[in-house]
């Protein structure tokens, strides 16, 4: 099945200046950093056309980077904009759900496709 | 013997256990399930479907009888399929009251197929049971009247527009109302105002689908539409050679900027079906556009080979899905406008729209 956008958010909220935090409709509930989602920006920018990677170190992205404004594109994604002025990064709430840092979708991915 | 009375509470706890895949909810909360009735041992009642083009209506049919079935005291279930596909919201307050759904079919470049698309669609869902319009908003010359084999365009009659009529589809085309004579810095403007003629002066009636062939690539018409009208979505066509699917994905990106959800992506001319074996082989560059769709995170709706038949029958008047209905080629159109169907139902489900409520700590 691809991502069929099935599961979507029921409620968005922006928590002070860096954090962001999801609801979904299947009840499951994700908080993000701005930090960490900077460092999973998928724009031209950030990620080589070619191979697919980032070319982003992680470690330029301060941990105190905070959320200068996020509004909705269409019914569909996230877009922001960072207090490091980038602000190319589109964020489809597909990728969204598959970035959620919770310890249980984390052992759940490590789990079913271990890192080499 | 004396059976056991079947409550009405009984039969609707059982087909909770029925749910629609693409809303992802039971049958009975959703309201599907209508006119219940219990005659002795005998259960009868109407699933009613967002869409007659649903991809899984026989599946929730089958699910629902086995799931009243097994209730004791049940002899017979009697299910019967109806559809009625909802409208879009906001569509009521509009001009076009009669109208429930608008779709753009938009592509990065021309050539891809777009119209042959659009039309093929249309009269599938046609065929489904649908009340559908066709509305070919390319300026640079009206391909729809000449697919549907129909040359005679729109009458006027008491200053409203009366769309053509062919296989059951109206259809207008916006190169009416754009003279062909004027210098293209000038289009521009009319086709803005040609656009909204042909969706604010035309009798379209009572129409479950409106879909809008675009021209290709991003521009006035695009940008009058969305401002014009709530278009439910829009579905993107791209073939194997659209390098990386660059172009598609600017065209996609313009309908995001104007809040227009992507209701999929199709890719046309995708493989070769041998016309002596019916073999399968695969173009260059196939399945680009189900990668780029799985990346975006928007659906995928579907494939459609190259085939000859699809151009004569286009060339000819009667679309493939009318001509042919069995023919591989009918049968891609079909699977992909089940999957479009669905979409918009979902879309239509979803639509309290979302907001981003700011929280201070
Ligand atoms: N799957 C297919 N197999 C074979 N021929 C096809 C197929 N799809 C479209 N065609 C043919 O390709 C040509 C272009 O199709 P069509 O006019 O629908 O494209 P379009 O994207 O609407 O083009 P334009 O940009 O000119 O509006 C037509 O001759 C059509 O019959
Ligand atoms: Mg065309
Ligand atoms: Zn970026
Ligand atoms: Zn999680
Ligand atoms: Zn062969």
């Amino acid at each position: 099945m691809n991502a069929r956008a099935s599961v979507r958010p029921q409620a968005i909220k922006k928590i002070g200046a860096s954090e962001i935090h999801i609801l979904w409709s299947d009840g499951h509930a994700s908080t993000y950093r701005a930090s960490y989602l900077r460092r999973h920006c998928r724009c031209a920018l950030c990620v080589d056309e070619l191979t697919g990677r980032s070319v982003l170190a992680p470690e330029t992205i301060p941990d105190e980077l905070t959320i200068v404004s996020v509004e909705l594109v269409g019914q569909y994604a996230l877009h922001f904009q960072w207090s490091d002025g980038h602000s190319t990064g589109i964020y489809p709430f597909a990728q969204l759900r598959a970035l959620c840092p919770c310890e249980h979708c984390v052992s759940a991915l490590s789990s079913a496709a271990p890192l080499t | 013997m004396f059976g056991k009375r079947i409550g009405e509470s009984d039969v609707l706890r059982a087909l909770r256990q029925v749910v629609d895949p693409d809303l992802h909810r039971d049958i009975v909360s959703l309201g599907f399930v209508k006119n219940l009735k219990i005659e002795d041992s005998v259960v009868s009642f109407d699933i009613n479907l967002t869409t007659p083009a649903c991809p899984v209506r026989e599946r929730m049919r089958e699910e629902a009888r086995r799931a009243v079935a097994q209730l004791e005291g049940v002899r017979e279930v009697r299910v019967n399929l109806t559809a009625e596909v909802r409208p879009h919201v906001g569509l009521d307050r509009s001009g076009l009251a009669g109208v429930r759904n608008i779709v753009a079919i938009g592509s990065g470049k021309g050539g891809v197929g777009k119209s042959t698309v659009a039309v093929n669609l249309a009269a599938t869902l046609r065929t489904s049971g649908a009340r559908v319009g066709l509305l070919d908003a390319d300026i640079y010359g009206p391909a729809v009247p000449i697919m549907l084999g129909h040359r005679q365009q729109a009458e006027v009659r008491e200053n409203r527009i009366v769309p053509a009529e062919h296989h059951g589809l109206r259809f207008i085309s916006m190169g009416l109302f754009v003279p062909g004579d004027k210098p293209l810095i000038w289009r521009g403007p009319m086709a803005h105002k040609a656009l909204q003629q042909c969706l604010f002066d035309v009798e379209w009636g009572e129409l479950d689908y409106l879909l809008v062939d675009l021209p290709p690539g991003t521009g006035d018409v695009h940008l009058t539409l969305a401002q014009s009208v709530p278009v439910t979505g829009a579905v993107i066509v791209s073939t194997p050679q659209d390098v990386g699917l660059v172009i598609s994905m600017k065209t996609l990106r313009m309908f995001q900027q104007t809040n227009i959800p992507i209701l999929g992506i199709v890719e046309n001319m995708s493989y070769y079906v041998c016309s002596h074996c019916g073999a399968r082989e695969e173009i260059f560059g196939h399945g680009g556009a189900r990668r780029a769709s799985e990346e975006l995170g928007v659906p995928f709706l579907g494939e459609i080979p190259i085939d000859v038949r699809i151009r004569r029958q286009a060339d000819t008047g009667t679309p493939i899905v009318l001509a042919d209905p069995e023919s591989p080629a009918a049968q891609a159109y079909r699977a992909i406008a089940e999957q479009l169907a669905a979409q918009i139902s979902i879309v239509n489900y979803q639509m309290t729209p979302l907001r981003i409520e700011e929280v201070s700590t």
